[in-house]
């Protein structure tokens, strides 16, 4: 039984929220705020947390941040739009995924269940991988740069073996989509590129000018052997 | 030839104004001034119509100018006309009455051979005497004799008279002048020529002629620069106008430190302002609308998933009426993000979102989202084929996918609702495929075909606009159809820089084409379509 949390001012939407999870299996607990939600974190084991973007005092990026410094924990952000450089925030305020209002609530219970199954059984490739100064245990979900462990959040984790096992290979975002979140054709690849983004931040020397984790335009991105 | 004969008044014996030779007249060549401004009125009010204001304005300077010049020119000839010809005269004058006391002298002597005499008067050059005494004829030239002398001329000296008259003569201009010499029975006449005279005046009226033409035309010049520059504060509004009509609602004009521009200007900007704004909170208004919208509709798709799920707990009543509410609220949900999405494309703030891919793909995925999914989210197979044409393969177009999959799903739900559904869907490249003459593909299009009962020619230019229907409201078949759907697809397509329109099918039936560039206008290239519609 997976334990959510639900972050979300209005309290009719919660309510339904909550409902319509709790069907799903899983146990839901909501709060209406982002400080709620940073202290009640701390304090109970949550395996997801779904976090409203728009929030009375911190707003959800900010909460997100905070959750972040203390946990890899998968999280969900809600948007009211797609199209706004609020998803591009959110994702890189640490969120691993977002669902537009109103979503349609099997559509949020599939994106859940691609989540965590992802943190539960990790990768079925459990070879030892390695590129350059870093060194990957799938099993263990560990990632080590030059012997230091660097803190990944699961879905980062997940990204960087999907292209460390596959070497030279160009993946494109829609391989990665389907492979990393689940998502189809017409999944937003903004979420790779995000992910990319704060991977390389945490493996590259310069995040600035890769060395590993490249960008081929017009086609994906590959790890360069 | 003019033969307009002035009696000559005792003292003097010569009138100021003479006869006119017709020569000398049509040496002027010019109409009259209020002729010419006549003229160009009526020419005006022709044109007003297809001239703008700076050829106007440069017409108006060239005619004024002309009109100026000419009748400057006309007094300045007139006035040196007569003042040559008044010196002329009172030098002929003194000469002829010189010569005809010389002669009346010379007469009184009966020794006197007429012939010698008038030979011996002639001192001007060109002059010629004509002399009538004891009822005979004696001239000094053969060509100018008796018969030269205009008829009305003679009879008036023959009666007495002294008089002069300008006439022509084999059409150079003469002066004749007759005096009576009543003492010895005879009549002197001198006969002066005027080429030298009308030579000079036709140099003068050529140079003023010439004159006119150069102000007319430097006229026009300062015409057209004065309205350039009186303009010029018009082309910026231009531009300001065009950049507003294209969407640029911020844009303002400045009005420099002219005061007569600063109240347009600040006209301008107030009018442009006010319309921003207008435009700006009915975008807004549309778009909160829909926000506020979002969230009971997300409370009531959760709770109606929650009722969902418990359907076969629920007696058959409530299954239909569950059923309803389901469909409707898809209906509302779709609506919303219609009106949400409408709302972008009117407040300018819809932005792609490019992603390079294989045309052939795209379009057989975005149909494949097409076909209705069952209880699980599974989808079925469609029920059309897609074609892809010659030359596709192999091309990459950048394109939002997101927008495109809307585009498709719009236009195949139309087609679902009006015409029985998509009987076939093509990918082609634009220019067509030839094998024998290669050129580049510049855009794909994607024809979207059905069979139904055809779009009327009228209709087709409103079936994007929003909520139409039209002769087709009656067809309408059940379904989440919103209105806003092909005009969606309009805004989306336009967006790429493509266009959409229908047309017939071939036998029964319309075709919808879309077609999109390869490149969409404003893409430079030059970001990583990876990295597109993330920040740096």
């Amino acid at each position: 039984m997976s334990r959510i949390l639900i972050v979300e001012d209005d309290e009719r939407i919660r309510s339904s929220m909550r409902l319509a999870l709790e069907e799903e299996g899983y146990t839901v607990d909501g709060v209406g705020s982002g400080e709620e939600a940073v202290s009640r974190f701390g304090t109970e084991p949550y395996e997801l947390v779904l976090i409203d973007l728009m929030l009375p005092g911190i707003d959800g990026f900010e909460a997100c941040r905070a959750l972040r410094r203390t946990s890899t924990v998968p999280v969900i952000m809600v948007t009211a739009r797609s199209d706004t450089h609020d998803v591009v925030a959110g994702l890189e305020a640490g969120a691993d995924d977002y669902v537009t209002k109103p979503f349609v609530a099997k559509e949020l219970a599939a994106r859940i269940r691609a989540l965590l199954r992802r943190s539960r059984h990790e990768d079925e490739d459990s070879a030892f991988l390695s590129f350059g100064d870093v060194e990957i245990e799938p099993e263990a979900g560990v990632v080590r740069r030059a012997g230091v462990e660097v803190h990944c959040t699961r879905t980062e984790f997940r990204l960087l073996c999907e292209l460390a096992n596959h070497p030279g290979k160009v993946l494109s975002r829609e391989q990665l989509l389907e492979r990393v979140w689940g998502y189809d054709y017409f999944g937003d690849g903004r979420l790779v590129d995000v992910h990319v983004r704060r991977l390389r931040t945490k493996v590259e020397p310069d995040p600035a000018s890769p060395r590993f984790i490249l960008t081929v335009r017009g086609m994906g991105y590959k790890l360069a052997v | 030839m003019s033969s307009a004969t002035t009696g000559v008044g005792t003292g003097t014996g010569i009138p100021a104004a003479a006869g006119r030779p017709e020569t000398w007249s049509d040496a002027t060549g010019t109409p009259v001034a209020g002729d010419v401004t006549r003229h160009a009125r009526s020419k005006r009010t022709r044109l007003a119509r297809g001239l703008g204001l700076r050829s106007r304005v440069t017409l108006t300077f060239a005619v004024g100018a002309f009109g100026l010049s000419t009748l400057m020119a006309g007094i300045t000839y007139f006035t040196a006309r007569q003042t040559f010809l008044s010196e002329r005269q009172s030098a002929e004058q003194r000469q002829a009455f010189a010569n005809a006391a010389l002669v009346q002298n010379a007469l009184r002597s009966p020794v006197t051979q007429v012939n010698q005499l008038i030979e011996s008067v002639d001192t001007l050059p060109g002059s010629r005497s004509v002399l009538l005494t004891g009822g005979q004829w004696y001239a000094t030239s053969i060509s100018v004799g008796q018969s030269a002398i205009p008829s009305g001329e003679r009879q008036l000296v023959l009666s007495g008279t002294p008089a002069s008259q300008l006439f022509n003569l084999a059409g150079s201009p003469q002066e004749v002048i007759g005096i009576p010499l009543p003492a010895v029975h005879s009549f002197y006449f001198e006969v002066f020529t005027l080429d030298e005279l009308a030579g000079t005046l036709r140099a003068l009226a050529f140079a003023l002629a010439a004159a006119a033409l150069v102000t007319t035309v430097a006229g026009a010049a300062v015409g057209r620069w004065a309205a350039s520059r009186a303009l010029r504060p018009l082309a910026g509004l231009t531009d300001a106008a065009v950049a507003i009509a294209g969407g640029q609602l911020d844009t303002r004009v400045e009005a420099g430190d002219d005061a007569d521009l600063e109240e347009l200007a600040s006209a301008f900007n107030r009018m442009t302002s006010n319309l921003q704004d207008r435009i700006e909170r009915e975008a807004r208004f549309t778009s909160d609308v829909s926000h506020e919208l979002r969230s009971p509709l997300t409370t009531l798709a959760a709770t109606v998933s929650v009722l969902e799920s418990h359907r076969n707990q629920l007696a058959p009543r409530a299954q239909s009426a569950l059923d309803l509410l389901d469909g409707d609220l898809k209906r509302f949900t779709r609506m919303v993000d219609d009106l949400l999405e409408i709302s972008r494309f009117d407040a300018g703030s819809a932005e792609l979102s490019l992603d390079e891919v294989d045309p052939g793909e795209l379009v057989r995925r975005a149909v494949a989202a097409t076909a209705p999914a069952d209880a699980d989210g599974a989808r079925g197979p469609v029920t059309f084929p897609v074609e892809v044409g010659l030359g596709v393969d192999g091309l990459r177009l950048r394109v939002d996918k997101r927008r495109f999959e809307r585009v498709m799903a719009n236009l195949v739900e139309n087609a679902a609702q009006y015409a029985g559904g998509v009987t076939r869907v093509l990918v082609e490249r634009q220019p067509p495929y030839s094998a024998t003459i290669p050129t580049p593909a510049t855009a794909i299009r994607v024809v979207v075909e059905d069979q139904g009962p055809g779009i009327p020619a009228a209709e087709r230019d409103h079936l994007f606009e929003r909520f139409y229907r039209g002769a087709r409201a009656g067809q309408r078949a059940a379904g989440e159809g919103t209105g806003l759907g092909l005009s969606l697809v309009t805004e989306h397509v336009r967006l790429h820089g493509g266009r959409v329109w229908s047309e017939d099918a071939p036998g029964r039936g319309t075709r919808f084409v879309v077609e999109f560039p390869l490149f969409p206008v404003g893409d430079d290239g030059t970001e990583g379509p990876l990295d597109s519609g993330v920040p740096a």
